[in-house]
Parts: C-alpha cells; structure tokens; sequence
C-alpha cells in the first residue's frame, strides 16, 4: 500500500525556545525526503513527533488521510513510521535475529531458526546483507546500523526515518547505505533522511526521487522537487544558514605560513585497553587531525591525554613532562586543554548553572585562599558568553537548559581562555551551526600562535581544510599519515587513501 | 494504562510547599490506618502525635533536643549523599563520638569547662571522623562499596561503646547499671537560659551557617558539589576526587561525633548505651528528604524530632508500640519521595483510544 503522510501545521516549543513553527511537510511512498539544515533548525525535534516520542503544541499528522494520535511511540509505529536513531537502541549480548524479533507483534512463541529466516528474507529483499546469528557486540557500526533497519523492515513499517545516518559510517559503508536506501525506495517505502551534508543528498537524488526541505530555526524555509529542480550548492547552503559562506578564508588562514615549534605532545607506543601503540607528535603551532570513525580508540586516547585514565605502556610527554609528573602536583594539567566530545558527561554538569559551569576548569584562577570569587568569574563569563553568542545569555540558566550548540560554545570560550600551550580538541564543530563552525575554526587556527593542536574527529572536510597533517586512527592503531595537499588534485588523492584507512585497508 | 505520568517544562510553583505538605498529610493517614488496623483509635491517635510532638511548650523543647542531634548527623550525611556517597554510618561514627568525648571527661574532668569542652567536643568530632575514614579509604583504595561498610561499622561501633560502659569505663557505684560515672560539672554542657534546650543549638547554628559557607564560597565546597554532580566532568577538570571522598566522609564523621559529645555531655552528662536510639538512620532520612539545602535539614529535623516526641505520648496514651516512630519516617520518606516525582511531572488520565 503505497503510504502518504502529511505533517500539518506542527509548532513545538521548549520552555522559550521555539522548535518547530508551522511545519507542513508530505512524506510520499517511493520517494526520498531530504530534511536539510544545521543542528538545532528543529530537524531531530520534528521527526521525534513523527515517530512519537515528542507531542507538539499544536498541528496534527495524517497518514493516509487518518490523524496520528500525538506523542504515541506505539501508535505511530503501529501506522508504519519508524526512525533509525543516532544512537542505536540494540543489546550488545543478543544475536542479530533475536534484536530483530524483540517486541514484534505476535512472536510469543519464535524459534531461532524461524528468526533466523524472517531476518535473512528481509535483509536479502532488501539488500541489508549482515548474519542473523552474528552477536551485535561483534558487528561494525555499519552492521549494527543494518540491523536497526531490519528492526523496522521487519515490522512492515512503510517510512523509515534516518536521523545523520552516516555520521557513524566509513565512506564505505555509507555507499552501502546508499544503495539500501535506493532498494527501498524502489520497493516502495517512503525514506525521510536527515543530513547536514550535501553532497550526500546530491549523490542520492542522481539515482532516486529526492524531495528536500531546508529548515530554519524550526520553519521550512525552501522545499525542492531535485527530479525537476536543480538548485546550486551554494543556494541550498544560503536557505540553510540564511547567508553566505566563505570556507576560501578559513582554508587561506590554515595555509598561512607558519612557524614551529618545540613538541607539546609525544605518544611512543601507547598501550591502554582500546589502544595498540599508539605514537604520535604535535609540535607548538601545527594542527595535527586524528581522523577516524567513532570508537576506534579516539576513547582511550583523549582520556589519557587528558589525565583520566594513566598509560599503562609506552611514554606520554605532555608539555616537556612524563605523563605523571605533568598529571600531578598543585596544579595537575596545566596548560593542556582538553575539549572532550561528551560535551554533557565530560565537559559540562547538567543540574549546575552556567557560572559553574564555567568555573569547573577556571576555577583555580579565581581562588583566594581557598574562597572562590565569583563576581569576577560571572564578569569573566559575560564576555566569553558574548563573544561566542551563547543562548540563553543568563548565567543562572542550568547548563543542561543549553542547547548542544550552545553547550559548545560555552565550553570552547571557557578552554580557549585559559591560555594553553596544548589543544586537544574531540569533534569541536559538532552540533555547531555553519557561523559558529567557521569560527571555531578560525580560533583552532589562531591557536597555532601559542598552542599544538591535536584535532580529534570524524570530518574528513575538516580535518583536511584546518590541519596540517592528518593522521587515521583505526581500530587502535596509526593507519597513516597524510600532509596537507596543495593542490585540489592532492587533496581528491588525501581524501581517497584516508578513506581507505577509516576503513581499516591500507 | 489510563494514567500516565507527563513531564511539565516548568515546575509548579510553590509544588515543593505543597508536594511536602500532601505527602506529610498522607504519611500521617497511612499511621492512623495502621493504628485502625491495631484496634486503636486512629484519628486519635493522629492528633495525640501533633499534639504530643508540637503544641506544647515541653513538647516543642524536646523536639528541638531531640532535633539538635539529627540535625548535626543529618549535615554530614547530606555532605556524602551531595557526592553521591551513600554513607548511613552515622549512627556509628555518632557513638564514637560519644565515646572520644567520654575519654576526654574522664580523663580530664577536673579542667576548667573551658578547656575540657572544647577538648571533648575535638575528641568527639576526631573520633567519629576517623570512623568515617575507614569506609572512605576502602572506597578509595580497593573500590569497597561504602553502603555495606558504613553500615557493618555501625554495629561495630554501637559495641565499642558498650564494651567500654560494661567494662573499663563502668561507674563503680552504678550497681552493675551499664554506664560511665556522672561527668564532672565542668564537662556538661549546659542549658540555655530559661529553658531545657542546651548549647548544642548554638553548635548547630555554627554547623549550619558554616555548612553553607564552606559549600558555597570554597574551592573545594564548589569541588565536592562538581564531584556529586558528575564525577566524570570532575575527573576531566582534574578534581582531587579521592582526597574529596575521604574530606566528605571525614566531615560526616566529625559532624556526627559532635552530636554523639552533646547527646553524652549535655543530654545524659555520662555515657551509656541509651544514647543511641537510631539517631544516625533518622539522619539517613532527613538527608535524603533535606538534599543539601540547610533550612530543609533544620526543617525535617525538627519535623522528624517532634515525631519522635509525639510517639512517646502515642505510646502512653494508647500503649502503641515504639516502632510507631520507625514506621512514622519511613512512611513520610516514602510519601515525600512520590510526592517529589509530581514536582516535575504532572498526572494524566488518558482516555483509551484504538490505534489505526
């Protein structure tokens, strides 16, 4: 049954943030939407009310002409809308199969072999190749992706919505994704795809109806039919940022000349559980990227370099000292900064107001005698929240009030001010919108003055544009290193053997 | 399901006035059932507990007594629970207290108040810190769950003071009662003016305000807040997380030890078992219901004080069993602790609908 939803009217507010305002959307069998805009334009709010978890203020959604009782997970599953989450809800121990069949509707009685079956006829119908018998422990990001899909495949549902589905993936196994999703297009389904990348929504319309809708602090701000229309990149970009954006100035500055000097960080053979030798250098005024797909033992290191698990093999010098002595006495740290990727559980306390929050790292700068002094803190705090634009500037907010972008913000003001002479910085752009990106990076830039910069990521745009060489890491281990390429012919090549690496091939 | 529970995005105003008044109404509902359900007069039974507990002078002197002890215990559970340390060996690190004050007494008795006092109330707080220390340096050291050793230090601790009242430290003219000589006058503290309250009030007043400065204005007050809040961000931002563990176990061991001092010198003026009546688990309850806000504890300690008091007239009016006063808090720790869930959150009756 070829299935058509419609989004109408949909407003959602949080506190005075106003997430989604007026939305009107329709999710067409056999056709791709593509939900394009930047973090926090309300793209993930208004699939959560699709896929109710989240019940809007005001709107209703229809599928096949029948309102969708709000903020019903159960309902809008049973009427065929599922979402394949960022972070996948799957329990490690289980088998494929038995992830799969947890839940279904009328599988009280299921034996493995007929699990095994309903999972191998799905996944060979729709081109979702993984082993129904295989744990998800052992599977790769990829993998456990396709078996989220199964989950859904499974219960017959008929729009499936995937929320930055190749964030986790190697470019690999994003092309498999891709043609997944075109099979299901064909069969088909509807697919809603949300993506802050371009050229991924280019690559897909070439070989399937793609619809696109650009959202803007929660409205829909321009809407594309890409089997007739073919807007330029640079006018999806404007109707997503709502202006023009110049990365030429960024990547003019990255490769200004520049001096270096003496070595802020040296790893030689690193040995901690997640880790497999690792050796690695960054001298002062060089940014040097550790590029690689989540959870290839980007963990480890970053809470070794920044003091929270000790190395339990190999030598770590960090500003001139040994790993312990520069992780002990009065002042244990000083001078690395560490930017962490788990804004929420590493960088900042949910329950504690921006102020503390603040002081969580600068403390020690505003300790008297052991008092602490906030008033000059909280001056401290208004410029940095100005100068970074944090929203809501209200320093008694909580900090878990905070958007992630926002988060973000606060916590890069709070570290670029405390003068270090070592960065190491975990995904600093994520969640950030294209202004704030840009100028994220022109600071990671001007940080090359006083600092090294060991720039930990996932982007391979923007490892290539900010750094001065690019390092993968794969499953523990240095795969390679690439330089930054002059030409755009060296960076296309760069660009090719890094995603070899990611993908653990040499 | 019908009901269902919706998160509100503000929460209600005045709801914790509220929530804690409708919990504490239905805690006292749930003990005239109770009482109903034991042949007694239940409703009566409610009033001679309000009435026993706060409308009388006396009445309110003994709680204020009885609330000057669990208020000092209740601070230093509250500084453990603040760091996410589930410490409830108050009650042990209370009786040595009680029992490093007595050391003193005895031994120094003839001192003037002056010097004997504040060396007693010293003793007490250093020997209920270093009980204190135990758990935390088994945390710390080996990861033992402090739930378990706090609480098995608790009977040791109760056993420590009753092998000294039976033995060594046994009044020779007590005719075999198990309890140390009267102390000299100089190592009693003494009563307020014009009341029965003594001076341990004015060592909770120092306790709280102090309390309160320290976590509020301090590096490491703010550290231990951090510490309790997220653990992981303190370790990023390089916070002396072990050292915080055992200054907070410490502290809680100190603060009750003064209360195990006050309830020996100023409430009995000797040791004896009969101090511990459970003190350091009331103060469990109060911590949990108080959270780290000083006037909630005061509050709460008062409240479960006055209970306390109450029940004794329970018990003598209606010859209602002791353990009135232990169901008493657990009901109202339990009512307070749903009632919280409403703060945040309101009830919804959803009307049952078929789902396409």
């Amino acid at each position: 049954m070829a299935t058509h939803i419609r989004i109408e009217g949909v407003s959602k507010s949080f506190g005075m943030q106003q997430a989604n305002r007026d939305v009107s959307l329709d999710i067409r069998a056999g056709r791709i939407l593509a939900l394009l805009g930047e973090n926090g334009a309300g793209k993930s709010t208004l699939m959560s009310i699709l896929a109710g978890t989240l019940a809007p203020d005001s709107g209703r959604i229809l599928v096949d002409g029948q309102p969708l009782p709000p903020g019903n997970p159960a309902a809008s599953l049973g009427a065929g809308i599922g979402m394949v989450h960022q972070h996948f809800l799957l329990m490690d121990q289980l088998r494929v199969s038995q992830n799969v069949c947890l839940g279904l509707p009328g599988a009280f009685w299921l034996s493995p072999r007929r699990m095994a079956a309903l999972v191998r006829d799905v996944s060979s119908r729709f081109g979702l190749e993984v082993d129904p018998d295989a744990r998800i422990a052992a599977l790769s990001m990829g993998e456990r992706q396709r078996v989220e899909i199964l989950k859904l495949l499974a219960r017959d549902c008929n729009a499936l919505i995937f929320d930055e589905p190749t964030a986790v993936l190697t470019p690999g196994e994003a092309a498999i994704l891709a043609d997944a999703l075109c099979g299901m297009v064909t069969q088909g389904k509807a697919v809603v795809f949300i993506s802050h990348k371009l050229p991924e929504i280019m690559a897909l319309a070439a070989r399937a109806p793609v619809d696109v809708a650009v959202l803007r602090q929660g409205e829909v701000v321009a809407r594309y039919d890409l089997t007739t229309d073919t807007p330029a990149e640079g006018e999806l970009i404007r109707a997503m940022v709502g202006r023009e954006v110049d990365l030429a100035q960024v990547e003019r500055l990255a490769a200004a000349p520049h001096v270096l000097g003496e070595e802020v960080l040296v790893c030689r053979n690193l040995q901690v559980p997640g880790l497999q030798g690792v050796s690695l250098g960054v001298r002062k005024g060089e940014i040097v990227a550790l590029a690689g797909v989540a959870g290839n033992g980007q963990k480890p290191l970053v809470e070794v370099l920044a003091g929270v698990q000790p190395p339990q093999g190999g030598e770590v010098r960090l500003l001139g000292q040994p790993w312990h002595a520069f992780y002990s006495g009065e002042e244990p740290g000083r001078g690395l900064v560490v930017i962490p990727e788990d804004r929420r559980g590493a960088a900042t306390a949910g329950n504690l107001d921006l102020l503390d929050n603040y002081l969580l790292t600068t403390r020690r700068r505003y300790t008297r005698g052991g008092l602490i002094d906030r008033r000059q803190a909280l001056d401290d705090l208004r410029q940095i929240i100005d100068d970074f634009n944090v929203r809501p500037p209200v320093p008694t907010t909580p900090g878990g009030r905070l958007s992630g972008g926002n988060l973000q913000k606060l916590v890069l003001g709070r570290e670029f001010s405390r003068e270090p002479g070592m960065v190491v910085a975990e995904q600093p752009a994520q969640g950030l919108d294209v202004g704030a990106t840009e100028d994220v990076w022109r600071r990671l830039l001007a940080m090359r003055a006083r600092a090294g910069v060991l720039l930990v990521t996932s982007d391979l745009t923007e490892a290539l544009l900010l750094a001065d060489r690019v390092l993968v890491l794969y499953a523990g281990r240095i795969m390679g290193e690439v330089r930054r390429g002059i030409s755009s012919l060296e960076t296309e090549e760069a660009r090719g053997k890094i995603g070899r690496w990611m993908a653990g091939l040499d | 399901m019908p009901l269902r529970l919706v998160d509100r995005t503000k929460p209600l105003p005045w709801g914790g006035f509220f929530v804690a008044t409708i919990s504490l109404a239905a805690a006292l509902a749930v003990c005239a059932l109770l009482l109903t359900w034991q042949g007694k007069p239940g409703l009566h039974g409610v009033w001679l507990l309000v009435d026993g507990g706060f409308l009388h002078g006396y009445a309110l002197e003994d709680a204020v007594r009885k609330a000057i002890p669990i208020f000092l215990c209740s601070l230093g559970v509250a500084l453990c629970f603040r760091m996410k340390l589930w410490n409830i060996g108050a009650e042990g690190q209370f009786a040595l207290g009680a029992v490093g004050a007595t050391a003193v007494a005895l031994r120094f008795g003839h001192w003037p108040a002056w010097a004997v006092l504040p060396c007693m109330c010293l003793a007490g707080a250093a020997a209920g810190a270093l009980w204190a220390l135990g758990p935390a340096l088994l945390k710390r050291r080996l990861g033992v769950n402090e739930i378990i050793t706090t609480l098995m230090a608790n009977y040791i601790g109760v056993l420590v003071l009753q092998y000294l009242v039976y033995g060594a430290w046994k009044d020779p003219v007590s005719f075999g009662f198990p309890m140390t000589e009267l102390f000299s006058d100089a190592a009693q503290v003494g009563l307020l003016p014009g009341s029965r309250i003594h001076y341990g009030l004015l060592y909770c007043v120092a306790a709280g305000l102090g309390f309160w400065w320290w976590i509020s204005r301090t590096r490491l007050g703010f550290e231990l807040v951090v510490s309790g809040e997220n653990s992981r961000a303190a370790r990023f931002a390089h916070m002396p997380y072990g050292m915080l563990i055992c200054l907070a176990m410490g502290g809680c061991g100190a603060l009750a030890g003064v209360a195990g001092f006050l309830e020996a010198s100023a409430s009995v003026h000797r040791l004896q078992p009969s101090i511990m009546v459970g003190y350091g688990f009331t103060a469990v309850v109060v911590a949990w219901l108080g959270r780290l806000r000083v006037p909630a504890i005061a509050a709460f300690s008062f409240l479960l004080a006055g209970f306390r008091v109450g029940v004794e007239n329970l018990q003598i009016e209606l010859q209602a069993p002791a353990a009135m006063a232990g169901v008493l808090e657990g009901t109202i720790l339990m009512a307070v602790l749903s009632g919280q869930l409403l703060n945040h959150r309101r009830l919804v009756w959803i009307s049952r609908r078929t789902t396409p």
